[in-house]
């Protein structure tokens, strides 16, 4: 026993301190450049975004993708930027839209301009899914971000319970909660769902015609606007009983969401143009979408993630990011990822490609989901954005809509809260 | 002296099932498909009883390698306590020298901190150095153990102080008493000390998670917790087969040397 | 025995020592120097003085999440004592039934908090789990164990007792069984019932046992965080957001290593207090009986 514990004790720390001097070597036994990359997609997304890598690594033999899977948006999220703070980040992952400019001010991202072919431009983007359409003065920035999986919130309707009550989807605020009264079956179904999430609430605001933050950068959660919207949902919820709100957290909600909207508990839900596909194919009833309807204006705000190339990885692993991107944008990649997952085409060249194979014409709900695009307001270029929403705004929506309290209250401690430095 | 036994039948029952058939639960999903989960949640056996389950956890997850990363994890730290808390425990139990009082001080201190408090600058300490995400920030931290020590010292106050002097008129050196007299005198002690640091590590979640940032040295509980995927429908059946795999060598374990466990446990 | 050479208790003790100073001591100091400054581990770190504390303070957040957390504890130490002792006294008996009954009590405890946490996440799902359909059967309507805010806590406090109930079980029954039987069969001879027997004899010898379980549990319940992590993520409306959680929160998913550390330097000062108060208070009681 002691021999043992003797021999294993100089055998475990040999090992300790054998694995900790060991450095990564940039390339592999056959001098590919080994290009780390972090996502966080699960489910059938995962299965495209791995097939892509698998053609990446069929048109050419100098690089070779280690893609690792980290956990959803918030965990891939947090383990890069503490991966970061340690220097041990890989050179490539995906971030949400709202965080870009915070990890574009800490100095954390690879602007992408100096590599080759790496425009907007050249690379074909659509406007309002691209850095410079994403972002009010998104354009004058660097090119730190390439769109990946990006969306926009998307109404849904249950063609079979819409048609026997004769309903139409609704276009403006006051239709939804029509809608949801006639289509509420208490016990059995509910009239409306939507996450009580930052991502629909700032299309609420949007579409009350306020803005989350005002032209000097003040974080004003949008003025009035923001307290109509809060107060929107929680007369749906608590006055009218006429919309559930799906418990847990983050992804756990929009998950319940989708859940119940396949079960044919909820009859209209808001949720992300990136489940459409997975709805049309698990409903067993047809799938009406429906732009998000206005109040005084229409609105919808962008989702999903951006490629971003990490700063402080080696120049060779960000080379071969760069390529890996150009690759991702051409039109065979670009079409594959949006007609296999419902996320938007992030190409002009793959929209023209989806409209002219019939695409559009076979699956109308991604035309609607397409033309809502006329509608997306950006984000502002802030880097308090996304601490806003992680930090201030979002336990207060759920707070506010489950525990009703005042709205005008709440978002004012969420405005004091805002202006506190992080 | 007979007490009465249906009280205690009774409670012995509600009790096995409290505790048994969650274990079963988990067992009977993992084996069941996805649509009978769905369609019938509470139906206690699987109609099409199936190994599905199982091939995706293992396609999704690297269980043999984090399975080989937590078991030589724990091991090594299981092996590391036990190789310092001898010493140290000997010193404290038997020698007398100044300072002696402030070093038990220091001992049950250490009791008091929780890895919560620490982890942040161990995990910016580490990374200062480039350590993060290896298998030594995973197991030096621990590599003393103030309740071993504890323990080991409380065991050693109850051997006769004549052994040691036998040896030393011998001609052993410290060393030797330590590790060869007094180590096997102390077997049943250390083998607890070993099987309840092992239970603790091995299913540690907690410190992995905060000191490793991709699969090099990912620990199972971590690759069974990521199963939880956000988004399309959690798939219970491959969750919880998961589970299963994670929870059998400790079950295994546990069957085996339930004794020694509860030793550990119960200090006695 | 006096040492051989000077030098050797320090070197028996000097692997340890220095271990316990790189990894305990030197990081607690350092948290605590953290908690003056205000850091992203992105960019530079900026000298703020209390104002992490004071910002805790202001938002009653700190509060909240002491509250929280005691109220916890309270359940969990109350709990797991509770059944721990009841399920010593009634199962101590031989044969196979009680030996398999009390190892199947036991295994919880030697199971990982990942694999408990997610069982019971699925036994409690509101749509999919056996619990939610046995309290429809017995006519409780819908209940969002989880997914309630004001029985979120309660919930996770529930599951980790059923995790723990076992260790505190195994300590009991050790406590027990050194209970000399002579002083049951004395009793018994003076005409004590079984309650009073329990009263008189077992309980004042089991005091010490107790205060460790007590101390053991709180200290577990205080530490509670991967049941959090896993059932509920600090949900809903932050009802389960747990001391070391919101530490975690704070760095990992704020990046916010000042107001990290200065929630970590007040949890480690009340948990020390709290298991100073109740040794002493266990101790207190036995002198008095």
């Amino acid at each position: 026993m002691t021999r043992l514990a003797r021999r294993a004790l100089l055998g475990g720390l040999a090992a300790t301190f054998a694995t900790a001097g060991c450095s990564r070597s940039v390339r592999d036994a056959r001098g590919r450049v080994r290009l780390r990359f972090w996502y966080s997609l699960g489910g059938r997304n995962r299965e495209v975004l791995l097939a892509m890598v698998k053609r990446f690594h069929e048109t050419q033999d100098e690089i070779v993708v280690e893609p690792v899977y980290q956990g959803d948006y918030f965990e891939s999220l947090a383990k890069l930027r503490t991966a970061v703070a340690a220097k041990a980040a890989p050179a490539l992952s995906h971030v949400v839209a709202e965080v870009v400019p915070y990890l574009a001010r800490a100095n954390a991202l690879e602007p992408l301009d100096a590599y080759p072919g790496m425009n907007e431009r050249e690379l074909g983007l659509v406007g309002a899914l691209a850095q410079s359409g994403a972002f009010r003065g998104g354009k004058e920035k660097p090119l730190y971000g390439i769109p990946l999986n990006r969306s926009t919130p998307l109404a849904y309707c249950n063609g079979e319970v819409f048609a026997k009550e004769g309903m139409k989807p609704p276009s403006t605020w006051t239709e939804v909660l029509e809608v949801a009264r006639a289509l509420t079956v208490p016990g059995v179904r509910w009239g409306h769902e939507v996450p009580i999430s930052w991502w629909f609430w700032v299309a609420l605001v949007g579409q009350a015609g306020g803005t989350v933050f005002d032209e000097d950068g003040r974080p004003t959660l949008g003025g009035e606007a923001g307290e109509k919207a809060l107060r929107f949902w929680q007369d749906l919820v608590h006055r009218e009983r006429v919309m559930r709100p799906p418990p847990g957290r983050d992804y756990d909600a929009w998950n319940v969401t989708n859940q119940d909207f396949l079960a044919g508990k909820a009859a209209y839900v808001w949720t992300s143009t990136a489940y459409l596909r997975y709805l049309e194919d698990n409903a067993r009833f047809p799938v009406v979408a429906a732009p998000l309807p206005r109040d005084v204006r229409t609105s919808v705000p962008t989702g999903g993630t951006f490629f971003v190339v990490v700063k402080q990885a080696p120049d060779e692993e960000k080379a071969a990011a760069a390529r890996f991107l150009r690759f991702v944008c051409a039109p065979e990649q670009a079409t594959l990822l949006a007609t296999r997952t419902g996320y938007l085409p992030i190409t002009e060249g793959a929209v023209g490609r989806m409209r002219a194979d019939g695409f559009f014409a076979k699956h109308p709900n991604d035309e609607v989901a397409q033309a809502q695009l006329a509608s997306v307001d950006p984000w502002p270029w802030e880097p308090m954005l996304f601490r806003i929403e992680r930090d201030v705004v979002d336990p207060k929506l759920e707070e506010a809509v489950l525990l009703d309290r005042d709205a005008k209250s709440v978002l004012d401690g969420a405005r004091t809260m805002a202006a506190r430095p992080g | 002296m007979k007490r009465p036994a249906l009280p205690a039948m009774i409670a012995g029952s509600i009790a096995a099932a409290v505790w048994v058939l969650p274990y079963a639960w988990m067992v009977s999903t993992s084996l069941k498909p996805l649509d009978e989960i769905v369609a019938d949640p509470t139906a206690p056996f699987p109609h099409r009883p199936q190994l599905e389950a199982y091939r995706e956890v293992f396609a999704q997850v690297p269980v043999g390698r984090q399975m080989l990363v937590s078991f030589a994890m724990a091991v090594t730290i299981g092996l590391l306590q036990i190789a310092l808390a001898l010493p140290a425990g000997y010193a404290l139990a038997k020698l007398r020298f100044v300072g002696r009082k402030v070093a038990f001080a220091i001992v049950v201190a250490c009791l008091l901190v929780p890895a919560q408090v620490t982890f942040v600058s161990v995990f910016l300490m580490f990374s200062k150095v480039g350590l993060t995400n290896t298998f030594g920030a995973l197991v030096l931290p621990f590599a003393a153990s103030a309740l071993g020590t504890f323990l080991v010292r409380q065991a050693l106050m109850s051997v006769p102080d004549e052994i040691v002097e036998a040896a030393r008129l011998d001609g052993a050196s410290e060393l030797t008493i330590i590790y060869r007299i007094l180590g096997p005198l102390l077997t049943p002690t250390l083998v607890s000390i070993f099987l309840v640091s092992f239970v603790f590590h091995y299913s540690d979640y907690f410190w992995p998670l905060v000191m490793t940032t991709d699969d090099t040295v990912r620990t199972l509980p971590l690759g069974v917790a990521l199963l939880k995927e956000p988004g399309s429908g959690v798939r219970w059946h491959v969750i919880m087969a998961g589970n299963v795999l994670l929870s059998l060598p400790v079950l295994g374990l546990f069957a085996l040397a339930q004794k020694h466990l509860v030793r550990g446990i119960a200090g006695r | 025995m006096k040492p051989r050479a000077k030098l050797h208790p320090w070197l028996m003790l000097g692997p340890s020592l220095a271990t316990w100073a790189l990894f305990v001591f030197l990081p607690l100091g350092i948290t605590a120097l953290q908690s003056l400054f205000a850091w992203d581990m992105l960019t530079d770190a900026e000298f703020v003085g209390v104002a992490n504390y004071a910002a805790l303070a202001e938002g009653g957040e700190l509060f909240r999440v002491l509250g929280r957390t005691l109220g916890f504890s309270v359940l969990v130490v109350a709990g797991a004592m509770t059944l721990g002792l009841s399920l010593a006294l009634l199962l101590d008996r031989p044969g196979r039934f009680f030996g398999f009954v009390r190892g199947a009590v036991f295994s919880a405890y030697v199971v990982s908090w990942v694999a408990v946490a997610l069982l019971w996440v699925l036994l409690l799902d509101p749509d999919r789990g056996v619990a939610a359909s046995v309290v429809r059967a017995i006519g409780l309507g819908r209940v969002g164990f989880l997914t309630s805010p004001s029985s979120a806590l309660p919930t996770l406090a529930g599951v980790t007792v059923w995790k723990i109930t076992g260790y505190a079980m195994v300590v009991f029954l050790a406590g027990l069984r050194s209970v000399p039987k002579a002083l049951h069969e004395a009793a018994a001879l003076d005409g004590a019932g079984a309650l009073a027997r329990f009263r008189y004899v077992t309980w004042p010898a089991l005091r010490p046992t107790a205060a460790f379980v007590a101390t053991t549990s709180l200290i577990v319940s205080f530490q509670a965080f991967d049941v959090v992590r896993i059932m509920t993520q600090g949900g809903p409306a932050k009802a389960t957001t747990l001391f070391v959680y919101a530490i975690y929160e704070q760095v990992f998913l704020n990046l916010s290593v000042g107001r990290a550390s200065a929630l970590a330097v007040v949890y480690f000062v009340v948990l020390s207090l709290l298991a100073v108060l109740q040794l002493r208070a266990f101790r207190a009681q036995g002198r008095g009986a």
